[in-house]
């Protein structure tokens, strides 16, 4: 692997003075037995940022969004969201957050309403205000033809879709959001990027973590590169990327292995 | 391909082969020895009575059978699965030969072989010829219900989905329950009475003989007479109903045609809010209501403790005694306990929505209000109706003070078991259909089930001093100190669960996502964990059994002067000696309790500090 070329964004940066970051990672560690998943990352998300996380499998990119919104509990470092930790003011910082996770379960014997006009409840949102919410949110993520449909039963873009209405339901400034476009179709997908870019106009921002490099080019202004548990570029999309595309740099940064080029010789018609 | 299948199906038993499960299947094939042993003894007994010894070895086959029918249910998937192979190009009645093949590698299969060489015993004391037939048709039974399990099983699946097939297999869990633990109560009606000499009523012989698994004791019986167009004719039946079950079972090997029966939801309107049930923690109940009702291993959850007190209870009516019937709300209660001791496994990684908003109080009294909604009316019902028609009218007070003690209490130990002992089991979005996919809590509900005894304690002590010194307000003076220990129990205890899930909330969800506690093992602790789990279930096994019918029953009898020897070892000396046995046997199955819970605390904390071994599963999709 290559060393990091470029680290623009690092704890040392930003928010000196400033409005804190939207989200700030300093130091986050996580070792499980003898392997390490997250080593000492650093990183800054920019208030109103688009930011998108990418890396290989096994990068880390889950372990550390999972710590960021306090799902996992880091053996070193901290996580802060406009300032407020994640980990000794859980109440505050999680009422700033809208989080959808990959692959966990939700409560999933319920219908999508009923799931959506729960958790508002929970969150104290007003009567009258959650109704409207909660069925613009079926209506644009198009789960309202599911009505009587439970949870357990939905497609996996399906609960994509509901997994991201419970994150946006209370309104929250910062988004962080685990492959939330695997398994989605392209017309669902492309109504979800409006939402987010839209979001993100009106002053919030987003996290988001994939590998698939097109799409966090056309949706992010701000990349960081994870492989093997380390940040190995952090910045401006037009940065970090240079003169290629995105997918060069990641496979330069990331080190393609040249077994997995060469393919299956007898595998011919 | 038969053979390919067998030794694949051996490679898969051998890398499950640890902890507590290794130890249940040599407990299973224990038992399965001893009753196989019993099977053959039985074959031999002399009765004066010639007949019913063939009703009676009729009856233990048909148990035989029940056991194949009902083990695949209890004990979750066969090891083989037709849907694995679903994809490889082969006709769908070969493949069903092949997985048959493999079904009759196994301890069970062996046990069974050697439980039906009681029909050849059988034959051998009529004659050669009826012994000689016997071989045949022994092993014909054999192959008949290994098909029948697995037909069963398939079809099973098919309903297992909906809710009535999730309280089927409650009730047939709960089933297995009470005859294991108070299948003694039979044996002990069956020798008070005079069956032995007089025989059963010719219908109920007629009967016994009419069910297919009986067929190779009348062909064998029929060749002792010399009637043999009847001795052909049942073993022929038999092969027919073989042949008759591979080509449901091939058929049913197919892609399902049916399509699996999902549970709806309420059409679009929103739920409605406020009322009694208004607030966050009203949220958590409503939502709580509709998992009850919805999800299968919930009504399973549910169905398991009022089948279990209706079983326990009804039993001792087979020889007439009224006595346990006022007791069977208070049973439900407590059996309730065990039954939802792990309700945070049950919803999985779900967690995260609950920690994401901060509601973790909200969650825990919400679940706890809608524990006491699904198990207070039942328990409370049954214990008016039972202690009515018991007409047992000093256990008014008695039930009167268990029964909230119990149903508080159980409201406050399951929130504390479901968070401090959370067991990690299949999550919640990958088990659909199968309410038997479950975290195998038996260690944790073998504890609770003397634990729940507690709350009612006080409310207990108060009724008997009020009996004792003949005081009517005392003994109902017992109502409300039970109802005030319920709630102070379900409130401290709900209290702090609350407080484990504020702190430790994404431990228990590392936990869940990742099927081990985010404490790392000791290093090489893998073999440690193995031989601890095993010791445990041993231990849990062997204790109950000590405790119980070996330690209690047979002191009770002792000391009541009921003389019956049944399996009972204290029974067959004198009482003199047979206090001292049942009591050192008492002592012993209360040691290897202590042992079990001693292991489980070891593994615990041994497995806390040092790093893990390398190479174990981490967080999905990292």
């Amino acid at each position: 692997m290559e060393p990091a070329t470029i680290r623009h964004a690092g704890a040392g940066r930003a928010d000196a003075g400033g409005p804190p970051a939207a989200l700030r990672l300093s130091g986050l560690h996580k070792t499980f037995g003898t392997n390490t998943a997250v080593d000492h990352v650093d990183l800054v998300v920019p208030r109103g940022s688009f930011f998108g996380l990418v890396g290989p499998n096994g990068a880390g990119k889950t372990t550390s969004l999972s710590m960021a919104v306090g799902l996992l509990r880091p053996d070193e470092g901290t996580a802060q969201v406009f300032g407020v930790d994640v980990w000794s003011d859980p109440v505050e910082a999680k009422a700033l957050l809208g989080v959808l996770p990959d692959g966990l379960s939700m409560p999933e014997r319920l219908t999508g309403r009923e799931l959506l006009t729960y958790l508002g409840q929970l969150r104290g949102i007003e009567a009258g205000v959650l109704a409207g919410r909660v069925q613009d949110l079926l209506d644009v993520m198009e789960l309202g033809a599911a009505e009587r449909t439970l949870v357990v039963d939905y497609s996996t873009g399906m609960r994509k879709k509901i997994g991201l209405a419970t994150a946006l339901l209370h309104g929250p400034r910062l988004l962080v959001l685990d492959e939330p476009f695997e398994a989605v179709d392209p017309v669902s997908a492309a109504a979800l990027k409006a939402i987010l870019n839209g979001f993100v106009a009106g002053g919030g921002s987003v996290v988001l973590s994939s590998h698939v490099m097109p799409l966090v080019e056309q949706l992010c202004d701000t990349v960081a590169v994870m492989a093997g548990g380390r940040v190995v570029a952090a910045g401006p999309l037009a940065e970090v990327r240079g003169d290629g595309t995105l997918e060069q740099t990641f496979v330069r940064l990331v080190g393609g292995d040249a077994h997995a080029r060469r393919g299956l010789s007898w595998l011919v018609s | 391909m038969a053979g390919v299948l067998i030794r694949m199906k051996l490679t898969v038993v051998k890398n499950s082969m640890t902890g507590g499960r290794a130890a249940w299947m040599l407990v299973g094939a224990l038992l399965g020895l001893l009753f196989a042993a019993a099977t053959i003894w039985l074959s031999l007994v002399e009765l004066p009575n010639r007949e019913v010894l063939g009703d009676l070895l009729a009856g233990v086959f048909g148990m035989w059978t029940l056991g194949w029918l009902v083990g695949p249910l209890w004990g979750g998937s066969a090891v083989l699965r037709a849907d694995h192979f679903m994809l490889l190009p082969m006709p769908r009645r070969r493949l069903a030969l092949g997985l048959l093949g493999a079904a009759f590698v196994g301890i069970t299969t062996a046990v069974t072989a050697l439980g039906f060489a009681g029909l050849i015993t059988y034959g051998a004391r009529q004659g050669l010829a009826p012994g000689l037939l016997a071989v045949p048709v022994a092993a014909l039974q054999l192959v008949f219900v290994v098909l029948l399990s697995r037909v069963a099983y398939a079809l099973f699946g098919v309903v297992a989905a909906s809710r009535a097939g999730a309280a089927v297999t409650g009730v047939l869990f709960a089933a297995m329950l009470v005859l294991t633990q108070s299948g003694w109560m039979i044996v002990v009606a069956v020798m008070y009475s005079d069956i032995l000499e007089t025989g059963f009523s010719h219908p109920t012989t007629v009967a016994l003989r009419a069910v297919p698994s009986s067929w190779g004791v009348v062909a064998v019986d029929a060749a002792g007479r010399g009637d043999w167009p009847l001795a052909i004719a049942a073993p022929a039946g038999l092969a027919a109903l073989c042949v008759l079950l591979l080509l449901v079972w091939s058929v049913e090997l197919g892609t399902p045609r049916r399509a699996r029966a999902t549970i709806r939801g309420s059409a679009g309107r929103a739920p409605v809010s406020g009322g009694p049930l208004g607030g966050t923690t009203g949220a958590v109940v409503r939502k709580e209501l509709r998992t009850w009702w919805r999800d299968p291993l919930r009504t399973t959850t549910a169905v398991v403790p009022i089948v279990w007190a209706l079983g326990t209870a009804l039993l001792p009516l087979t020889f007439d005694a009224r006595l346990l019937l006022p007791w069977a709300g208070p049973a439900l209660a407590l059996f309730a306990i065990t039954s939802a001791c792990n309700l945070y496994s049950q919803d999985g990684t779900a967690l995260w929505q609950t920690l994401t908003i901060g509601a973790e109080r909200a969650d825990v009294r919400g679940r706890q209000w809608a524990y006491l909604i699904v198990f207070a009316p039942p328990a409370v019902a049954l214990s008016v109706a039972f202690t009515w028609w018991s007409g047992a009218a000093w256990a008014w007070p008695w039930v009167a003070a268990a029964v909230p003690a119990l149903l508080g209490g159980g409201a406050g130990l399951i929130a504390h078991s479901s968070v401090f002992g959370l067991v990690p089991g299949p999550d919640a979005h990958k088990r659909p259909s199968n309410p038997l996919e479950r975290a195998d809590t038996t260690g944790r509900s073998n504890v609770l089930f003397w634990v729940g005894l507690v709350p009612p304690a006080p409310a207990l002590a108060v009724v008997y001093l009020g009996t004792r010194w003949d005081e009517r307000w005392l003994s109902w003076a017992g109502l409300p100190v039970g109802v005030l220990t319920g709630v102070v129990v379900a409130w401290v205890l709900g209290g702090l669960a609350i407080r484990k899930l504020t702190e430790d909330g994404p431990d228990l969800l590392h936990a869940m996502r990742t099927g081990r506690p985010t404490v790392s093992r000791a290093a090489g602790g893998a073999g440690v964990a193995r031989k601890g789990g095993t010791v445990e279930g041993l231990s849990w096994g062997l204790g109950s059994i000590l405790l119980i019918p070996q330690g209690i029953v047979p002191l009770v009898f002792i000391l009541s002067d009921i003389d019956v020897r049944s399996w009972f070892l204290a029974m067959y000396v004198r009482p003199l000696l047979g206090v001292p046995i049942a009591v050192a046997s008492m002592l012993a199955g209360i040691a290897l309790y202590a042992r079990a819970v001693m292991t489980r605390v070891d593994d615990r904390t041994g497995r806390a500090g040092a790093p893990a071994p390398a190479g174990e599963r981490e967080l999905e999709s990292v």
